[in-house]
Protein backbone atom coordinates (compact mmCIF):
# COMPACT_ATOMS: atom_id res chain seq x y z
CA UNK A 1 0.00 0.00 0.00
CA UNK A 2 2.78 2.36 0.96
CA UNK A 3 4.60 1.46 -2.25
CA UNK A 4 1.54 2.30 -4.25
CA UNK A 5 1.23 5.66 -2.50
CA UNK A 6 4.84 6.56 -3.27
CA UNK A 7 4.42 5.60 -6.90
CA UNK A 8 1.36 7.81 -7.08
CA UNK A 9 3.30 10.73 -5.60
CA UNK A 10 6.06 10.33 -8.20
CA UNK A 11 3.55 9.96 -10.98
CA UNK A 12 1.80 13.09 -9.87
CA UNK A 13 5.16 14.85 -9.75
CA UNK A 14 5.99 13.75 -13.26
CA UNK A 15 2.67 14.70 -14.80
CA UNK A 16 1.96 17.83 -12.74
CA UNK A 17 2.65 20.22 -15.70
CA UNK A 18 -0.84 20.34 -17.03
CA UNK A 19 -2.06 22.06 -13.93
CA UNK A 20 -0.10 25.35 -14.36
CA UNK A 21 -1.88 28.63 -14.94
CA UNK A 22 -2.04 30.22 -18.39
CA UNK A 23 1.07 32.51 -18.71
CA UNK A 24 -0.83 35.61 -19.81
CA UNK A 25 1.80 38.01 -18.49
CA UNK A 26 4.65 36.25 -20.28
CA UNK A 27 2.64 36.13 -23.49
CA UNK A 28 1.89 39.85 -23.31
CA UNK A 29 5.47 40.67 -22.37
CA UNK A 30 6.91 38.59 -25.22
CA UNK A 31 4.56 40.19 -27.75
CA UNK A 32 5.42 43.68 -26.46
CA UNK A 33 9.13 42.91 -26.65
CA UNK A 34 8.73 41.69 -30.23
CA UNK A 35 6.82 44.83 -31.22
CA UNK A 36 9.49 46.99 -29.58
CA UNK A 37 12.17 45.16 -31.58
CA UNK A 38 10.19 45.66 -34.78
CA UNK A 39 9.67 49.37 -34.07
CA UNK A 40 13.39 49.74 -33.33
CA UNK A 41 14.13 48.43 -36.84
CA UNK A 42 15.35 44.95 -35.95
CA UNK A 43 13.85 43.39 -39.13
CA UNK A 44 16.17 45.57 -41.20
CA UNK A 45 19.23 43.65 -39.99
CA UNK A 46 19.65 39.94 -40.85
CA UNK A 47 20.54 38.95 -37.27
CA UNK A 48 17.74 41.07 -35.84
CA UNK A 49 15.29 39.76 -38.41
CA UNK A 50 16.21 36.18 -37.49
CA UNK A 51 15.64 36.90 -33.79
CA UNK A 52 12.31 38.55 -34.48
CA UNK A 53 11.30 35.56 -36.57
CA UNK A 54 12.33 33.16 -33.81
CA UNK A 55 10.41 35.19 -31.26
CA UNK A 56 7.34 35.19 -33.48
CA UNK A 57 7.54 31.49 -34.04
CA UNK A 58 7.99 30.86 -30.31
CA UNK A 59 5.00 33.04 -29.47
CA UNK A 60 2.89 31.16 -32.01
CA UNK A 61 4.12 27.86 -30.59
CA UNK A 62 3.33 29.03 -27.05
CA UNK A 63 -0.18 30.06 -28.05
CA UNK A 64 -0.71 26.62 -29.52
CA UNK A 65 0.58 25.01 -26.32
CA UNK A 66 -1.74 27.21 -24.25
CA UNK A 67 -4.66 26.03 -26.34
CA UNK A 68 -3.58 22.49 -25.63
CA UNK A 69 -3.46 23.36 -21.92
CA UNK A 70 0.33 22.85 -21.87
CA UNK A 71 0.76 26.06 -19.90
CA UNK A 72 4.01 25.23 -18.13
CA UNK A 73 5.70 24.32 -21.41
CA UNK A 74 4.22 27.43 -23.00
CA UNK A 75 5.72 29.49 -20.19
CA UNK A 76 9.25 28.32 -21.05
CA UNK A 77 8.66 28.80 -24.76
CA UNK A 78 7.48 32.35 -24.07
CA UNK A 79 10.61 33.01 -22.06
CA UNK A 80 12.58 31.95 -25.11
CA UNK A 81 10.46 34.26 -27.25
CA UNK A 82 11.08 37.05 -24.76
CA UNK A 83 14.90 36.74 -24.89
CA UNK A 84 14.88 36.43 -28.68
CA UNK A 85 12.84 39.63 -28.93
CA UNK A 86 15.05 41.40 -26.38
CA UNK A 87 18.15 40.30 -28.28
CA UNK A 88 16.62 41.59 -31.52
CA UNK A 89 15.92 44.92 -29.82
CA UNK A 90 19.47 45.07 -28.40
CA UNK A 91 20.94 44.32 -31.82
CA UNK A 92 18.80 47.01 -33.43
CA UNK A 93 19.82 49.57 -30.80
CA UNK A 94 23.46 48.56 -31.19
CA UNK A 95 23.23 48.89 -34.95
CA UNK A 96 21.60 52.31 -34.71
CA UNK A 97 24.18 53.55 -32.25
CA UNK A 98 27.02 52.20 -34.35
CA UNK A 99 25.64 54.07 -37.32
CA UNK A 100 25.48 57.26 -35.30
CA UNK A 101 29.04 56.76 -34.03
CA UNK A 102 30.31 56.14 -37.56
CA UNK A 103 28.47 59.20 -38.83
CA UNK A 104 30.02 61.28 -36.08
CA UNK A 105 33.47 59.91 -36.93
CA UNK A 106 32.94 60.72 -40.60
CA UNK A 107 31.88 64.22 -39.66
CA UNK A 108 34.99 64.61 -37.49
CA UNK A 109 37.22 63.39 -40.33
CA UNK A 110 35.53 65.83 -42.75
CA UNK A 111 35.94 68.74 -40.35
CA UNK A 112 39.57 67.87 -39.72
CA UNK A 113 40.18 67.65 -43.46
CA UNK A 114 38.56 71.13 -43.94
CA UNK A 115 40.74 72.55 -41.19
CA UNK A 116 43.84 70.94 -42.71
CA UNK A 117 43.17 72.64 -46.10
CA UNK B 1 14.06 -6.67 13.16
CA UNK B 2 11.51 -7.90 10.71
CA UNK B 3 10.15 -4.40 10.47
CA UNK B 4 13.68 -3.02 9.89
CA UNK B 5 14.22 -5.59 7.16
CA UNK B 6 10.91 -4.75 5.61
CA UNK B 7 11.74 -1.11 5.81
CA UNK B 8 15.17 -1.70 4.24
CA UNK B 9 13.59 -3.62 1.46
CA UNK B 10 11.04 -0.89 0.97
CA UNK B 11 13.79 1.81 0.90
CA UNK B 12 15.68 -0.20 -1.68
CA UNK B 13 12.53 -0.49 -3.75
CA UNK B 14 11.92 3.24 -3.26
CA UNK B 15 15.52 3.96 -4.34
CA UNK B 16 15.03 1.93 -7.43
CA UNK B 17 11.82 3.79 -8.19
CA UNK B 18 13.58 7.12 -7.60
CA UNK B 19 16.24 6.13 -10.10
CA UNK B 20 13.55 5.27 -12.59
CA UNK B 21 11.89 8.60 -11.83
CA UNK B 22 15.19 10.43 -12.30
CA UNK B 23 15.59 8.83 -15.68
CA UNK B 24 12.03 9.79 -16.52
CA UNK B 25 12.54 13.47 -15.56
CA UNK B 26 15.93 13.74 -17.23
CA UNK B 27 18.20 13.91 -14.21
CA UNK B 28 21.17 12.70 -16.24
CA UNK B 29 24.78 13.07 -15.15
CA UNK B 30 25.97 14.60 -18.40
CA UNK B 31 24.63 18.14 -18.99
CA UNK B 32 22.98 18.77 -22.34
CA UNK B 33 24.94 20.48 -25.10
CA UNK B 34 22.90 23.70 -24.76
CA UNK B 35 23.88 23.99 -21.13
CA UNK B 36 27.54 23.45 -21.91
CA UNK B 37 27.34 26.07 -24.64
CA UNK B 38 25.64 28.51 -22.28
CA UNK B 39 28.33 27.93 -19.66
CA UNK B 40 31.08 28.61 -22.19
CA UNK B 41 29.26 31.73 -23.42
CA UNK B 42 28.95 33.09 -19.87
CA UNK B 43 32.62 32.34 -19.17
CA UNK B 44 33.67 34.09 -22.37
CA UNK B 45 31.51 37.08 -21.54
CA UNK B 46 33.02 37.33 -18.07
CA UNK B 47 36.46 37.67 -19.61
CA UNK B 48 35.48 40.22 -22.26
CA UNK B 49 33.78 43.55 -22.72
CA UNK B 50 30.36 42.77 -21.26
CA UNK B 51 32.02 42.44 -17.84
CA UNK B 52 33.10 46.07 -17.99
CA UNK B 53 30.50 47.66 -20.25
CA UNK B 54 27.31 45.72 -19.51
CA UNK B 55 27.63 44.29 -15.97
CA UNK B 56 23.87 44.32 -15.32
CA UNK B 57 23.08 42.39 -18.48
CA UNK B 58 25.94 39.98 -17.78
CA UNK B 59 24.55 39.47 -14.30
CA UNK B 60 21.17 38.66 -15.83
CA UNK B 61 22.91 36.08 -18.02
CA UNK B 62 24.66 34.59 -15.01
CA UNK B 63 21.38 34.35 -13.15
CA UNK B 64 19.76 32.68 -16.14
CA UNK B 65 22.65 30.21 -16.28
CA UNK B 66 22.32 29.57 -12.54
CA UNK B 67 18.65 28.87 -13.08
CA UNK B 68 19.52 26.38 -15.82
CA UNK B 69 22.20 24.82 -13.65
CA UNK B 70 19.72 24.50 -10.77
CA UNK B 71 17.24 22.92 -13.11
CA UNK B 72 19.94 20.50 -14.19
CA UNK B 73 20.92 19.78 -10.62
CA UNK B 74 17.28 19.35 -9.70
CA UNK B 75 16.98 16.91 -12.48
CA UNK B 76 14.39 18.89 -14.38
CA UNK B 77 13.19 17.79 -17.76
CA UNK B 78 15.87 18.01 -20.42
CA UNK B 79 13.69 20.28 -22.52
CA UNK B 80 13.34 22.70 -19.62
CA UNK B 81 17.11 22.63 -19.06
CA UNK B 82 17.58 23.26 -22.79
CA UNK B 83 15.08 26.13 -22.69
CA UNK B 84 16.76 27.69 -19.69
CA UNK B 85 20.21 27.18 -21.24
CA UNK B 86 18.90 28.77 -24.44
CA UNK B 87 17.62 31.70 -22.42
CA UNK B 88 20.98 32.02 -20.62
CA UNK B 89 22.84 31.93 -23.92
CA UNK B 90 20.54 34.55 -25.41
CA UNK B 91 21.03 36.74 -22.37
CA UNK B 92 24.78 36.43 -22.88
CA UNK B 93 24.21 37.58 -26.47
CA UNK B 94 22.10 40.44 -25.11
CA UNK B 95 24.91 41.38 -22.71
CA UNK B 96 27.40 41.34 -25.59
CA UNK B 97 25.09 43.48 -27.68
CA UNK B 98 24.55 45.80 -24.71
CA UNK B 99 28.33 46.05 -24.28
CA UNK B 100 28.67 46.83 -27.96
CA UNK B 101 25.91 49.39 -27.62
CA UNK B 102 27.72 50.98 -24.69
CA UNK B 103 30.99 50.97 -26.62
CA UNK B 104 29.25 52.56 -29.59
CA UNK B 105 27.67 55.13 -27.26
CA UNK B 106 31.04 55.96 -25.79
CA UNK B 107 32.55 56.12 -29.27
CA UNK B 108 29.73 58.39 -30.41
CA UNK B 109 30.20 60.52 -27.32
CA UNK B 110 33.93 60.76 -27.95
CA UNK B 111 33.27 61.47 -31.60
CA UNK B 112 30.85 64.14 -30.48
CA UNK B 113 33.57 65.71 -28.38
CA UNK B 114 36.03 65.32 -31.26
CA UNK B 115 33.45 66.86 -33.57
CA UNK B 116 33.00 69.78 -31.20
CA UNK B 117 36.77 70.17 -31.00
CA UNK B 118 37.06 69.93 -34.78
CA UNK B 119 34.23 72.46 -35.17
CA UNK B 120 35.97 74.75 -32.72
CA UNK B 121 39.21 74.28 -34.64
CA UNK B 122 37.40 74.84 -37.94
CA UNK B 123 35.73 77.93 -36.49
CA UNK B 124 39.04 79.20 -35.16
CA UNK B 125 40.69 78.47 -38.49
CA UNK B 126 37.89 80.16 -40.40
CA UNK B 127 38.02 83.09 -37.99
CA UNK B 128 41.76 83.35 -38.44
CA UNK B 129 41.37 83.12 -42.19
CA UNK B 130 38.63 85.71 -42.06
CA UNK B 131 40.87 87.93 -39.99
CA UNK B 132 43.67 87.54 -42.49
CA UNK B 133 41.31 88.24 -45.37
CA UNK B 134 39.92 91.28 -43.59
CA UNK B 135 43.43 92.52 -42.88
CA UNK B 136 44.40 91.96 -46.50
CA UNK B 137 41.27 93.76 -47.69
CA UNK B 138 41.89 96.62 -45.29
CA UNK B 139 45.48 96.87 -46.50
CA UNK B 140 44.29 96.80 -50.11
CA UNK B 141 41.78 99.50 -49.32
CA UNK B 142 44.41 101.59 -47.56
CA UNK B 143 46.73 101.12 -50.52
CA UNK B 144 43.95 102.04 -52.93
CA UNK B 145 43.23 105.14 -50.86
CA UNK B 146 46.89 106.02 -50.77
CA UNK B 147 47.14 105.48 -54.53
CA UNK B 148 44.02 107.56 -55.07
CA UNK B 149 45.40 110.33 -52.85
CA UNK B 150 48.71 110.17 -54.66
CA UNK B 151 46.97 110.24 -58.04
CA UNK B 152 44.87 113.17 -56.85
CA UNK B 153 47.94 114.95 -55.57
CA UNK B 154 49.80 114.31 -58.83
CA UNK B 155 46.79 115.46 -60.83
CA UNK B 156 46.55 118.62 -58.77
CA UNK B 157 50.28 119.17 -59.12
CA UNK B 158 50.04 118.56 -62.85
CA UNK B 159 47.13 120.96 -63.06
CA UNK B 160 49.07 123.58 -61.14
CA UNK B 161 52.10 122.96 -63.32
CA UNK B 162 49.99 123.22 -66.48
CA UNK B 163 48.32 126.36 -65.24
CA UNK B 164 51.67 127.83 -64.34
CA UNK B 165 53.03 126.77 -67.73
CA UNK B 166 49.95 128.18 -69.39
CA UNK B 167 50.32 131.39 -67.47
CA UNK B 168 54.02 131.47 -68.20
CA UNK B 169 53.31 130.65 -71.81
CA UNK B 170 50.76 133.40 -72.00
CA UNK B 171 53.19 135.80 -70.43
CA UNK B 172 55.91 134.57 -72.75
CA UNK B 173 53.62 134.93 -75.74
CA UNK B 174 52.72 138.41 -74.59
CA UNK B 175 56.36 139.20 -73.96
CA UNK B 176 57.43 137.79 -77.32
CA UNK B 177 54.57 139.55 -79.01
CA UNK B 178 55.52 142.75 -77.30
CA UNK B 179 59.14 142.12 -78.15
CA UNK B 180 58.20 141.41 -81.75
CA UNK B 181 56.09 144.48 -81.86
CA UNK B 182 58.93 146.42 -80.32
CA UNK B 183 61.40 144.91 -82.73
CA UNK B 184 59.02 145.46 -85.59
CA UNK B 185 58.63 149.06 -84.53
CA UNK B 186 62.37 149.32 -84.11
CA UNK B 187 62.89 147.75 -87.47
CA UNK B 188 60.37 150.03 -89.07
CA UNK B 189 62.03 152.92 -87.31
CA UNK B 190 65.44 151.66 -88.33
CA UNK B 191 64.24 151.14 -91.87
CA UNK B 192 62.78 154.60 -91.86
CA UNK B 193 65.95 155.89 -90.36
CA UNK B 194 68.01 153.95 -92.87
CA UNK B 195 65.77 155.11 -95.67
CA UNK B 196 66.06 158.63 -94.44
CA UNK B 197 69.82 158.26 -94.10
CA UNK B 198 70.04 156.79 -97.55
CA UNK B 199 67.84 159.54 -98.87
CA UNK B 200 70.08 162.14 -97.27
CA UNK B 201 73.12 160.25 -98.57
CA UNK B 202 71.63 160.21 -102.02
CA UNK B 203 71.70 163.98 -101.96
CA UNK B 204 75.44 164.10 -101.36
CA UNK B 205 76.63 160.84 -102.90
CA UNK B 206 75.71 158.12 -105.26
CA UNK B 207 74.15 155.17 -103.42
CA UNK B 208 73.84 151.85 -105.14
CA UNK B 209 72.78 148.38 -103.98
CA UNK B 210 75.29 145.87 -105.30
CA UNK B 211 76.11 142.23 -104.68
CA UNK B 212 78.96 143.16 -102.31
CA UNK B 213 76.65 145.47 -100.31
CA UNK B 214 75.41 149.06 -100.37
CA UNK B 215 78.00 151.12 -102.18
CA UNK B 216 78.23 154.85 -101.40
CA UNK B 217 80.36 156.55 -103.98
CA UNK B 218 81.89 159.93 -103.21
CA UNK B 219 83.63 161.83 -105.96
CA UNK B 220 87.32 162.32 -105.34
CA UNK B 221 87.19 165.95 -106.50
CA UNK B 222 84.78 166.75 -103.70
CA UNK B 223 86.96 165.17 -101.04
CA UNK B 224 90.53 165.82 -102.03
CA UNK B 225 92.62 168.24 -104.02
CA UNK B 226 94.49 166.71 -106.97
CA UNK B 227 97.35 164.46 -105.83
CA UNK B 228 96.51 165.14 -102.13
CA UNK B 229 95.08 162.88 -99.51
CA UNK B 230 94.04 165.54 -96.99
CA UNK B 231 90.30 166.02 -96.79
CA UNK B 232 88.90 169.26 -98.10
CA UNK B 233 86.79 171.33 -95.68
CA UNK B 234 83.69 170.61 -97.69
CA UNK B 235 84.52 166.92 -97.47
CA UNK B 236 84.25 167.06 -93.69
CA UNK B 237 80.61 168.10 -93.78
CA UNK B 238 79.76 165.47 -96.37
CA UNK B 239 81.52 162.73 -94.45
CA UNK B 240 79.74 163.90 -91.32
CA UNK B 241 76.48 163.31 -93.13
CA UNK B 242 77.73 159.87 -94.23
CA UNK B 243 78.79 159.07 -90.68
CA UNK B 244 75.42 160.20 -89.35
CA UNK B 245 73.64 158.04 -91.91
CA UNK B 246 75.74 154.96 -91.17
CA UNK B 247 75.85 155.32 -87.42
CA UNK B 248 73.49 153.08 -85.45
CA UNK B 249 72.28 151.29 -88.57
CA UNK B 250 73.48 147.87 -87.46
CA UNK B 251 75.92 147.34 -90.28
CA UNK B 252 78.46 144.65 -89.56
CA UNK B 253 81.28 145.79 -91.79
CA UNK B 254 82.26 148.97 -93.61
CA UNK B 255 85.02 148.97 -96.18
CA UNK B 256 86.41 152.28 -97.39
CA UNK B 257 87.96 151.86 -100.83
CA UNK B 258 90.15 154.45 -102.45
CA UNK B 259 90.30 154.66 -106.27
CA UNK B 260 92.35 156.89 -108.64
CA UNK B 261 92.42 157.50 -112.39
CA UNK B 262 95.18 156.00 -114.52
CA UNK B 263 97.36 159.05 -114.77
CA UNK B 264 100.66 158.93 -112.92
CA UNK B 265 102.66 156.04 -111.58
CA UNK B 266 100.51 153.12 -110.44
CA UNK B 267 102.42 152.72 -107.19
CA UNK B 268 101.87 156.38 -106.40
CA UNK B 269 98.20 156.01 -107.18
CA UNK B 270 98.01 152.86 -105.03
CA UNK B 271 99.53 154.67 -102.07
CA UNK B 272 97.42 157.75 -102.67
CA UNK B 273 94.23 155.77 -102.88
CA UNK B 274 95.06 153.95 -99.62
CA UNK B 275 95.91 157.15 -97.82
CA UNK B 276 92.68 158.76 -99.03
CA UNK B 277 90.73 155.71 -97.86
CA UNK B 278 92.49 155.81 -94.50
CA UNK B 279 91.70 159.50 -94.19
CA UNK B 280 88.03 158.86 -94.82
CA UNK B 281 88.09 155.94 -92.39
CA UNK B 282 89.67 158.06 -89.70
CA UNK B 283 87.11 160.77 -90.16
CA UNK B 284 84.24 158.33 -89.92
CA UNK B 285 85.78 156.83 -86.74
CA UNK B 286 86.06 160.31 -85.32
CA UNK B 287 82.33 160.67 -85.98
CA UNK B 288 81.31 157.64 -84.03
CA UNK B 289 81.65 154.68 -86.42
CA UNK B 290 83.14 151.73 -84.58
CA UNK B 291 86.81 151.28 -85.39
CA UNK B 292 86.60 147.53 -85.45
CA UNK B 293 83.90 147.58 -88.10
CA UNK B 294 85.62 149.78 -90.56
CA UNK B 295 88.62 149.04 -92.79
CA UNK B 296 90.38 150.94 -95.55
CA UNK B 297 91.88 149.66 -98.81
CA UNK B 298 93.53 151.39 -101.76
CA UNK B 299 92.88 150.02 -105.20
CA UNK B 300 94.63 152.71 -107.19
CA UNK B 301 93.51 152.76 -110.82
CA UNK B 302 92.79 149.06 -111.01
CA UNK B 303 89.01 149.30 -110.69
CA UNK B 304 87.87 152.08 -112.97
CA UNK B 305 84.18 152.70 -113.47
CA UNK B 306 84.68 154.91 -116.55
CA UNK B 307 87.11 155.61 -119.42
CA UNK B 308 90.33 157.26 -118.31
CA UNK B 309 90.71 158.92 -121.73
CA UNK B 310 88.24 161.68 -121.03
CA UNK B 311 88.31 164.26 -118.34
CA UNK B 312 84.85 163.26 -117.16
CA UNK B 313 85.81 159.61 -117.13
CA UNK B 314 88.90 160.23 -115.08
CA UNK B 315 86.89 162.44 -112.71
CA UNK B 316 84.46 159.55 -112.15
CA UNK B 317 87.28 157.11 -111.56
CA UNK B 318 88.76 159.31 -108.85
CA UNK B 319 86.49 158.40 -106.08
CA UNK B 320 86.06 156.88 -102.65
CA UNK B 321 83.59 154.03 -102.27
CA UNK B 322 82.20 153.12 -98.90
CA UNK B 323 80.93 149.53 -99.06
CA UNK B 324 78.51 148.83 -96.30
CA UNK B 325 77.63 145.18 -95.50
Amino acid sequence: MRFASCLLVVAIGVTACGGAAVPHDKLSSAKAAMRAAEVAGAPNDPQGALRVKKAGEAIAHAEKLIKEDENERASYVLERAQVDAELALALAQELTMRGEAEEAQREVAKLKAEVAQ
Amino acid sequence: MIRFTTLSQEWRKLGGLASVACLLIGCAGVPPQQLRTARAAVNDAKASTPAQLAPVELDNAKQALARAELAFEDGEEEQIIKDLAYIAERKVAISISAANLEAAKRSAKQSGRDRDDARDAAYASAKQQLGKTQDALAEQQRKAERDADEAKRLAAEEKRRLEAAKKKGKAEVARVKKQLEKEQLARIAAEKKAAAAMASLAQIAKVKEEKRGVVITLSGSVLFATGQHKLLPIANSRLDSVAKALKDQGFTKIIVEGHTDSRGAPSTNEALSLKRAQGVRQHLISRGILKAKITAVGHGPRRPIAENKTTEGRANNRRVEIVVK
